[in-house]
């Protein structure tokens, strides 16, 4: 347990220093957002409708472009190496790298998806649906970017490829977190359906990433 | 079937196996093509545009056919280690991806006269969309990584959890709402096409799965080959280095 | 936690979670079964509705025998009714048909609600159900009277 948290502390220093995943993927998501705004032009209400979507989307390739330093900088040191040899129960050890991705890429992206709302005049009652929806979300999105990582993490550059290979698993995602933030009042539409089977995604890869990425770190290593 | 593991015999029977294959597929496309394009009746309701049909529903099953049977080979592979297993599985998947591309866009041409759009994001159409990145997305991983050994693990690793989606395509027709049609052949309650429309649909679904077993065939036998080479190469490597500075 | 888990408590911890987490997944997803991401609304589906949609919307259904009406004028516009064998909605739409378009067919409609419910349609598709025969069978069926309309679950 304190090897878990330490983990995780260690992650999260990391993460938020300079140089560290969390800012990367933050001004990449606040970039995108902010291209699309400046390519759709004076349409502002245009812009409103589909900002719930737009965001889910850009908070999606924010994480994807984190994938790539989940594990590199450990396999730079040989902590890795290290990692992997002493740990007891793998798995565990994974899912503290996911919980620490998370908490470094997952929830500030929720977070400021929040605030770009306001930037592409997203209506008052639809940031609710927005930050909940990828609160429940973002977690399938570190877990299977973990997975992305393990799977890559003897190549030398693995960012293009863990990206197309996770990517098929972010659409079932992308369907019901989209469709959880677009259902705000006056859509007329219940999403509760949508919440549940998102969150049953993201406890479903709560179970598989960690075991299956424990194999892959495994595998990789000679 | 174990009996195959030994390289001898598999490259002796493929070797009989291959012409035999793609010469019935070739039968049976000539014939397929002949009867669905000329000698079958229109539909009642799309008229001649049902002959897409005949490519594109074969297509489309070998699509499954193709990633469930790269599946279990994984799974083999990373169970008994079976030599061929792995191999198989990577020879199967640009066939895969060949047919899943045409699945989809026969499946576009077909869309355009009957739906009046060339595609809908419902969920059968997304869920194969997604398999042909699966597809894509397995081999990436396995040209990327140099130790073949390695390559094949992590890619079965990949290709399993991937499996996850082969039954989302079949019932997503049932399960959801889609602009998509329940299946007609494999379905409770008998086939809803007519006979002489489910012959050449039958023709065309042998001709493709010999044409699968005929390509998987010599893709097999060429990654063993390869890696026969690569071998090679790295003894002559060392038997080269021995030499030049002992 | 003052006293240490020894590997294999540690092991059947895991388990049980693992376990336990699976269970609540299936349960979520069992709970949530239905039409959670249907392409379409049918029309009883719209009915229930709360409140009308505000967004673009799709609506599934079968088209009512006798309900399309060519209004006259210098462009084509169309009014129909989609069915689901509970419920209907009134359409409009005004542009090209696909060709697969007629009573009793199947269709997928996209468009607004408008406040008096009738839907405003932007694009008409066509939705053809399972069954592929010759017109001659067709005909013969319906000679025979064993003829079935395609059903109505769309």
């Amino acid at each position: 347990m304190k090897r878990f948290s330490a983990i995780i502390m260690r992650d999260l220093r990391l993460a938020f220093r300079a140089g560290g995943g969390t800012w990367p993927s933050l001004v990449f998501f606040a970039l995108i957002i902010l291209d699309f705004a400046l390519a759709i032009g004076p349409d502002i209400r245009l812009l409103s409708r589909i900002g719930a979507p737009l965001l889910w989307g850009s908070a999606l390739f924010g994480v994807l472009v984190s994938i790539d330093r989940i594990f590199q900088a450990d396999l730079e040191d040989g902590s890795l190496e290290i990692l992997i040899a002493t740990s007891e129960f793998l798995a565990l050890t994974v899912l503290a790298k996911a919980i620490a991705h998370w908490l470094s890429v997952g929830l500030p992206l929720t977070l400021a998806a929040g605030a770009l709302g306001l930037l592409v005049g997203l209506e008052g009652a639809a940031f609710g649906p927005l930050v909940v929806s990828l609160a429940i979300g973002t977690p399938a999105l570190s877990l299977v970017a973990v997975l992305g990582a393990a799977v890559t993490a003897s190549l030398k550059r693995a960012g293009v490829l863990a990206s197309l290979l996770v990517a098929p698993f972010y659409t079932p995602v992308v369907i019901f977190g989209a469709q959880i933030a677009n259902s705000g009042p006056g859509s007329g539409d219940t999403s509760l359906p949508a919440l549940l089977i998102l969150a049953a995604f993201t406890l479903f890869m709560l179970i598989i990433v960690p075991i299956a990425a424990a194999f892959a770190l495994r595998f990789g290593q000679n | 079937m174990f009996d195959l593991a030994n390289p001898e015999k598999f490259f002796a029977l493929s070797r009989r196996l291959i012409p035999v294959m793609a010469a019935l597929a070739v039968i049976l496309f000539a014939a397929g093509l002949w009867y669905g394009l000329v000698a079958s009746p229109a539909d009642y309701q799309q008229g001649d545009s049902v002959r897409i049909m005949y490519v594109h529903v074969p297509a489309a099953w070998m699509a499954l056919f193709c990633y469930t049977m790269m599946a279990v080979s994984s799974a083999a592979g990373f169970i008994w280690k079976h030599p061929l297993a792995d191999i198989s599985a990577k020879a199967a998947a640009p066939v895969g991806l060949v047919f899943t591309g045409l699945a989809l866009g026969t499946g576009m041409i077909w869309g355009k006269p009957i739906w009046n759009t060339w595609w809908a994001w419902d969920a059968r159409l997304t869920s194969v969309l997604v398999l042909f990145f699966l597809y894509a997305g397995y081999l990436a991983l396995w040209e990327a990584i140099e130790d073949k050994a390695r390559a094949a693990k992590l890619c079965a690793i990949m290709c399993i959890i991937g499996f996850i989606n082969v039954p989302i395509i079949k019932f997503s027709v049932d399960w959801w709402y889609s602009l998509h049609q329940p299946a007609s052949v494999f379905r409770a309650g008998g086939p809803s096409i007519d006979p002489s429309m489910l012959t050449p649909l039958f023709l065309m679904a042998l001709a493709y799965q010999f044409l699968f077993f005929a390509l998987l065939l010599i893709a097999i036998r060429n990654e063993w080959m390869r890696r026969r080479i690569a071998r090679l190469e790295r003894l002559e490597m060392r038997v080269m280095s021995e030499l030049v500075a002992p | 936690m003052t006293r240490q888990m020894t590997r294999q408590q540690t092991r059947a911890a895991l388990i049980a979670a693992v376990l336990g987490v699976a269970a609540l997944a299936t349960g979520l997803v069992l709970t949530a079964l239905g039409n959670s991401v249907a392409y379409f609304y049918t029309p009883s589906q719209l009915v229930a509705l709360a409140a009308p949609p505000k967004n673009i919307i799709r609506l599934g259904g079968l088209v009512a025998a006798g309900s399309v009406a060519f209004r006259s004028g210098e462009r084509s516009i169309v009014d129909f009714v989609v069915e689901d064998g509970r419920a209907t909605t009134k359409v409009s739409f005004e542009g090209v048909l696909p060709d697969l378009f007629r009573e009793g067919q199947g269709v997928v409609v996209q468009g607004r609600v408008e406040p008096d419910g009738r839907l405003s349609a932007l694009e008409v598709l066509a939705k053809h159900d399972e069954t592929y025969m010759p017109r001659e069978v067709a005909e013969a069926l319906k000679e025979q009277g064993v003829w079935r309309e395609p059903s109505p679950k769309p």
